[in-house]
C-alpha cells in the first residue's frame, strides 16, 4: 500500500481506472487521499486559499449532514489541510440576512447577504449547490425565496462568477425527490443545476442561459468521500476544468471512479455470497440476499460495496435494507416500488445501461441454477 | 418604529424569514414568521406500495430522517395490524436508533447551530464594560462557542474549543447509528412488523464503546459535575424544588470560587452546561447567584398570554417490557409520555382529534375553513404575484400552515416533552420563572430543556443497549400485504424538534389512498390562524427586546437570532406537503 500511495502521489486520481483507484484510495477514503497527496497539500499551503460557496436550494440538508458526519479527517480538518475557506454555508455560517426598513444593514461579518454580494463580486470560488431549484410557478421561481430574491436568481448570480460548479446530492443533480412523479410536478417544475432527471436540456443553468460545466455528485445523500475527494481534486488542480471533464465524468456528469459504468453495488455486496448460492430472504431481519425484497444493487453504479458508509461501518444491504439505487438520475421513481423485485415490475423508466442489464440477467440465471441445485440437494 | 427583518435566518434546516416591527425602546410590537419554500413532493406515495413510505418520507428532512422513518413505520405497523406484535427487541432497536439521533441532533443544535450566537459582538460590547469579570466571561464565550470562518472587526477568530470538539462527536454518534441502520443519513432499517437488522454481540460492544467516547466529551466539555451525580439529583430528584435546589447550590459553589479569581474556565469547574445555566438567566444568575451580569435569556422568547399557548408531546420511545405497543400512545405508555400542558402549567391528556389546521395566512386557498388534518385540503397559489412576504400580519405571508390544539397554538420540542413527563429540573425551573413573573417558557428554559433531555436520553440509551436488548431475540414478525386494504394507520412519535404524527390509509387495492404528516416546526413556526392568534414563535417575539442586553441596535438584533433558533426549526419538515388524498382534484394539495 505504501508503494501504491507513492505512485498515486504523482497521479491524477480521478483519471485512474476504477480498479486501481478502488484498490488504493477508494477503500481508504479521504484519509488516504490526503495522505497520498501530501506533496500537493504542502504546495497548496503556499498557494492562495480556495473559497467555497455552498448554496442550499430546495433540500433537506441531508447532504450537508452527510459531509459533517463523514470523512476522516473530519470536514473541519480537511478544510484546514486543503486551505479551503468555507466562505458561505447557510447551515453553518455565523451570518444571517439582516434588513432595516427593507435595506441591508451591518457588515459582511454578520450579514449573509452582504457577504454573498462581496463574494460574487470577487468571483474565483468553487460553487457547491445542495438542493434543487424550483422554476415554478409559471417560470417565476417564487416557490423558493431567500433574502428577498428567488433562489433561481441567486443561483444565476453565483454560477456566473464561479470558477467551478459542483452539484451535491440527487436534488441538485437532477431534482431527486422533488421531481418524483406527482400531479404538482408541472406547477413546481423543479430543476437540477444541469439536468432535470435525465434531460440535460432542462437544467436550471441552461434555463438561465449560463453555459458552464457541472460536476454531479449524486446520492441521497451523497457520500462524504465522494464530495471531499472531488473537491480535493478540483482544489489541487488534479483535474482541469473543463479540459479533463470529458474523460473523468460519465454521460450524466458523474465522476466515473465513484460511479463506474461497468461496476454496480451488487458486485461487492457483503451478501453477495448468498446470492450466488441462491439463498434469498423473503422476510426482513435475516442475513441472506435481499434480491427478492426489492434490492436494486445490480442496477446501482456506485462503489458503496467497497467504500461503505459512516467510517466504513456498514451500508444499506449490510443492515438488511434493500439498495434503493439513489445515485440514478431517475431516483426515486426509477427504484420504485422499493420492496418489490425489479423483474416483477419491469424496469421501465429507469436508466440502466446495457452492461448492467446483461450483468443482472446473467447473475439471475446463475442464481437460478444454484437455487435449483440447492432444492435438489446437490 | 423600524422594520427589522431577518431573512434568511441561517443555521437552521431550511429557509425562514422573521419580520418584526420594533419601537424606540427596542421592543418588538409585531412579528411574522415566514417559511419560504414550497417543495410539493407530496403525492409521491399515492397509489403506491405503502411500505415505500418509511424510506421516502425521511427525505422530507436529512437532519431527522430517523424520526420520519420511525413515525411512518408506526403508521404502517398500525395499517398492517401488527403494532401489538412487534417483537420487544425490534422496539428496543428502534429506541436506540431514535435515541442516538436525538442526542446527535441536540448536540449539533446546541454547539453548531445555536451556540455561535453566544460569540456575537453585542455580548463583547456589554461584558467588557464590566472589567475583569466581564472580560473573563466574554473570553469563555468566544473561546468556546465561536463558529468556523468567523471574523470580528476584520480579525479572524479561531473556532471555539467546544464547537470544534462537538463536530467529531456528532460524527461518532452518526457512525453508531450507521452500525445498526446501514448509513446515516438515509437509514434503511425501519420496516413494518419490526426492524431489518439484528444487532450482534459485537455491535453491542461497539455501541457501548461509542457511548463511552461520547461520555468522555460530555465530562470534558459539557458537564463538570459527574454525569451520574447530575442525573441522580435532577432527573431522579424526588421533587422539582429539590432538582432546582441541587443545581443552584452546585452553581453557587462555582460562583463563590470564581468571582474571587475571575476564572470561569472548565478547569475551574465550569462545563458548558454549568456556564450557560448560571450566565444564561437573569433570575438564576443575577438574582439567585449574585452574578454581576447575565445574558438575560429568560427575558426573551416568552409568552405574554398563557391562555393562548400550550405545550404538546405525542409521546416518544416505546416501553420495552414486552412485545407490541399501542399506536394511540396513551398517557404513560411511552418512555417520554404523551400529554398536553397548558400555558398555566396544568396537565391534560393528549387527544389527536383536537388538532385542527388553518391556512388563512398561508399561500393556499382556504374556502373550507379550519379542519382536522385528515379532512383538510390545500390548494397552493400558482399566481407568482400572490406570493409576497411584505404585506404584514393581516396578509398571507408563509407556506406554513397553522396547526392548533383545541384552538390554541402549541409549542412542541424538548421543553414541551420535559413538562409533559414532569421532569423535575425543567418543571422546577418553569415553576420558578412563573412564580417570579417571568414566562415559564423562554429562550433559557428552552435551551436548558434541550440540554437536560440530551442527558436523560443518553442515560437511557445505556439501559436499552446493555440491559434491554437481547441479541438472540426476535427482530420482526411477517406482515400480510393484503392487510392494508381499506385499513388505516396512525403513527405518533417525537422527533428531536418535537411532536411528529403521520396518518395513512389504504385503498381497496391495498395501495396508499391517503398519507399525511403534521410535523414539529409547523407547530412552532406557524403563522396566525383564522382567529388572528399568532403562532408560538410569533408570540415569543412580540414583547421581547431585540437586544437581550445593552443598547438598542436595530442592525444586530441578537434576540431574534436566539428566539428563532431556540425552537431548532426545520423548514423542510414544516412545509413538506404530504397529502395523498385520492378525493382531491389533481391540482389540490395538502400542506401540513
Amino acid at each position: 500500500m505504501k508503494n501504491l500511495a507513492r505512485t498515486l502521489d504523482s497521479l491524477d486520481f480521478l483519471k485512474l481506472d476504477r480498479r486501481t483507484f478502488m484498490k488504493a484510495v477508494g477503500a481508504l477514503g479521504a484519509t488516504a487521499f490526503l495522505g497520498t497527496y501530501k506533496t500537493d497539500i504542502v504546495n497548496a499551503l503556499e498557494l492562495a486559499e480556495t473559497k467555497l460557496v455552498w448554496l442550499h436550494g430546495s433540500e433537506c440538508t441531508g447532504c450537508s449532514e452527510s459531509l459533517l458526519n463523514g470523512g476522516n479527517p473530519d470536514i473541519a480538518q480537511a478544510l484546514t489541510k486543503l486551505k479551503v475557506n468555507l466562505a458561505f454555508h447557510e447551515t453553518i455560517c455565523a451570518q444571517q440576512g439582516i434588513w432595516n426598513d427593507g435595506k441591508l444593514v451591518n457588515t459582511s461579518e454578520l450579514n449573509s447577504e452582504i457577504l454573498l454580494e462581496d463574494l460574487y463580486k470577487e468571483g474565483n470560488y468553487i460553487l457547491v449547490v445542495e438542493g434543487s431549484i424550483p422554476n415554478g410557478p409559471q417560470g417565476s421561481g417564487k416557490y423558493l425565496m431567500i433574502g428577498n430574491k428567488t433562489f433561481k436568481e441567486s443561483l444565476g448570480e453565483a454560477a456566473k462568477n464561479a470558477a467551478a460548479i459542483v452539484a451535491v446530492g440527487a436534488c441538485a443533480c437532477w431534482g431527486g425527490i422533488t421531481n418524483a412523479a406527482s400531479d404538482v410536478e408541472k406547477d413546481t417544475d423543479y430543476r437540477g443545476v444541469a439536468y432535470k432527471k435525465t434531460d440535460a436540456s432542462k437544467g436550471m443553468l441552461k434555463e438561465l442561459g449560463i453555459d458552464k460545466p457541472v460536476i454531479n455528485i449524486p446520492g441521497c445523500p451523497a457520500h462524504p468521500d465522494w464530495i471531499l475527494l472531488t473537491l480535493g481534486a478540483v482544489i489541487l488542480g488534479k483535474i482541469k476544468i473543463p479540459d479533463d471533464l470529458g474523460d473523468v465524468l460519465d454521460e450524466y456528469g458523474r465522476p466515473k471512479v465513484f460511479f463506474p459504468p461497468d461496476h454496480t453495488v451488487h458486485e461487492n455486496c457483503p451478501r453477495r455470497g448468498y446470492y450466488d448460492r441462491g439463498e434469498f430472504d423473503e422476510q426482513v431481519g435475516d442475513q441472506h440476499c435481499l434480491w427478492k425484497l426489492g434490492c436494486k444493487a445490480p442496477y446501482a453504479h456506485a462503489d458503496c460495496g467497497i467504500r461503505r458508509w459512516n467510517g466504513s461501518v456498514s451500508m444499506c444491504t449490510q443492515a438488511g435494507g434493500p439498495c434503493i439505487n439513489c445515485v440514478d438520475p431517475g431516483f426515486p421513481d426509477s427504484s420504485r416500488p422499493l420492496y418489490v423485485e425489479a423483474e416483477d415490475e419491469g424496469i421501465a423508466g429507469t436508466n440502466i445501461d446495457t452492461v448492467a442489464k446483461v450483468a443482472v440477467g446473467a447473475a439471475a440465471v446463475a442464481a437460478g441454477v444454484h437455487a435449483v441445485r440447492r432444492m435438489k440437494g446437490e | 418604529m423600524v422594520n427589522v427583518t431577518v431573512d434568511p435566518l441561517t443555521r437552521i434546516e431550511g429557509h425562514q424569514r422573521i419580520s418584526t416591527e420594533v419601537d424606540a425602546n427596542g421592543v418588538i410590537t409585531d412579528a411574522q414568521s415566514s417559511s419560504l419554500i414550497f417543495r410539493g413532493f407530496e403525492r409521491i406515495l399515492q397509489k403506491q406500495d405503502p411500505r415505500d413510505a418509511a424510506l421516502l418520507v425521511q427525505r422530507i428532512c436529512g437532519v431527522c430522517p430517523i424520526s420520519h422513518s420511525l413515525t411512518a413505520t408506526n403508521a404502517l405497523d398500525d395499517l398492517y395490524g401488527v403494532a401489538e406484535h412487534v417483537p420487544k427487541d425490534a422496539l428496543v432497536m428502534r429506541n436506540i436508533f431514535q435515541g442516538l439521533n436525538t442526542v446527535a441532533s441536540h448536540a449539533t443544535h446546541i454547539y453548531v447551530l445555536w451556540g455561535p450566537d453566544l460569540a456575537n459582538p453585542a455580548y463583547r460590547d456589554v461584558l467588557t464594560t464590566l472589567e475583569d469579570t466581564g472580560n473573563a466571561v466574554w473570553k469563555e464565550m468566544v473561546g468556546r462557542f465561536a463558529p468556523i470562518s468567523y471574523k470580528m472587526d476584520g480579525t479572524a477568530i479561531p473556532a471555539g474549543t467546544s464547537y470544534m470538539a462537538a463536530i467529531p462527536e456528532k460524527k461518532r454518534l452518526q457512525e453508531a447509528i450507521a452500525l445498526i441502520a446501514g448509513r446515516m443519513p438515509g437509514p434503511v432499517t425501519p420496516y413494518p412488523g419490526g426492524y431489518t437488522y439484528k444487532a450482534t454481540v459485537g455491535d453491542i460492544v461497539k455501541l457501548s464503546s461509542y457511548y463511552l467516547q461520547v461520555m468522555d466529551f460530555v465530562s470534558k466539555y459539557t458537564l463538570q459535575v459527574p454525569f451520574n451525580t447530575w442525573i441522580e439529583n435532577t432527573y431522579k430528584a424526588s421533587s422539582p424544588d429539590k432538582a432546582v435546589k441541587f443545581v443552584v447550590e452546585h452553581l453557587q459553589g462555582l460562583v463563590d470560587k470564581s468571582l474571587a479569581s475571575n476564572d470561569f474556565s472548565r478547569e475551574a469547574g465550569w462545563g458548558d452546561a454549568e456556564f450557560y445555566a448560571a450566565f444564561g438567566s437573569e433570575l438564576v444568575g443575577e438574582t439567585l447567584l449574585g452574578l454581576p451580569a447575565s445574558l438575560k435569556h429568560d427575558k426573551i422568547g416568552g409568552y405574554s398570554d398563557p391562555s393562548k399557548i400550550c405545550f404538546i408531546s405525542y409521546g416518544g420511545y416505546y416501553n420495552v417490557e414486552d412485545d407490541g405497543y399501542d399506536p394511540k400512545s396513551p398517557e404513560g405508555s411511552r418512555f417520554i409520555t404523551s400529554g398536553v400542558v397548558t400555558g398555566k402549567l396544568e396537565y391534560q391528556k393528549f387527544d389527536s382529534d383536537k388538532i385542527t389546521e388553518s391556512v388563512s395566512h398561508a399561500f393556499y386557498d382556504d374556502s373550507k375553513g379550519d379542519l382536522h388534518p385528515s379532512k383538510g385540503e390545500t390548494i397552493p397559489f400558482t399566481d407568482p404575484d400572490k406570493i409576497v412576504y411584505t404585506e404584514g400580519s393581516k396578509s398571507r405571508y408563509t407556506w406554513d400552515k397553522a396547526p392548533r390544539y383545541d384552538g390554541i397554538p402549541g409549542e412542541v420540542g424538548p421543553l414541551a416533552r420535559m413538562l409533559a413527563m414532569k421532569e423535575p429540573l425543567v418543571t422546577g425551573l418553569a415553576q420558578a420563572f412563573n412564580a417570579k413573573g417571568y414566562s415559564a417558557a423562554n429562550v433559557y428554559t428552552r435551551m436548558m430543556a434541550r440540554i437536560q433531555e440530551t442527558a436523560i436520553v443518553a442515560n437511557q440509551l445505556l439501559q436499552w443497549v446493555t440491559v434491554d436488548y437481547d441479541p438472540n431475540g426476535k427482530i420482526s414478525v411477517p406482515i400480510d400485504l393484503n392487510a392494508s386494504k381499506n385499513s388505516e394507520g396512525m403513527g405518533l412519535w417525537e422527533a428531536p424538534r418535537g411532536a411528529l404524527g403521520h396518518w395513512v390509509s389504504g385503498g381497496s387495492d391495498g395501495k396508499v389512498a391517503n398519507y399525511q404528516a403534521v410535523v414539529p416546526s409547523t407547530w412552532n413556526m406557524s403563522p396566525r390562524d383564522s382567529k388572528g392568534i399568532p403562532g408560538p414563535l410569533e408570540q415569543s417575539l412580540i414583547g421581547s427586546k431585540i437586544n437581550p442586553v445593552g443598547d438598542v441596535d436595530y442592525t444586530n438584533p441578537v434576540s431574534i437570532f436566539h428566539m428563532g433558533r431556540s425552537y431548532d426549526p426545520c423548514i423542510s419538515c414544516a412545509v413538506h406537503t404530504i397529502d395523498l388524498t385520492g378525493k382531491n382534484s389533481p391540482n389540490t394539495l395538502r400542506i401540513v
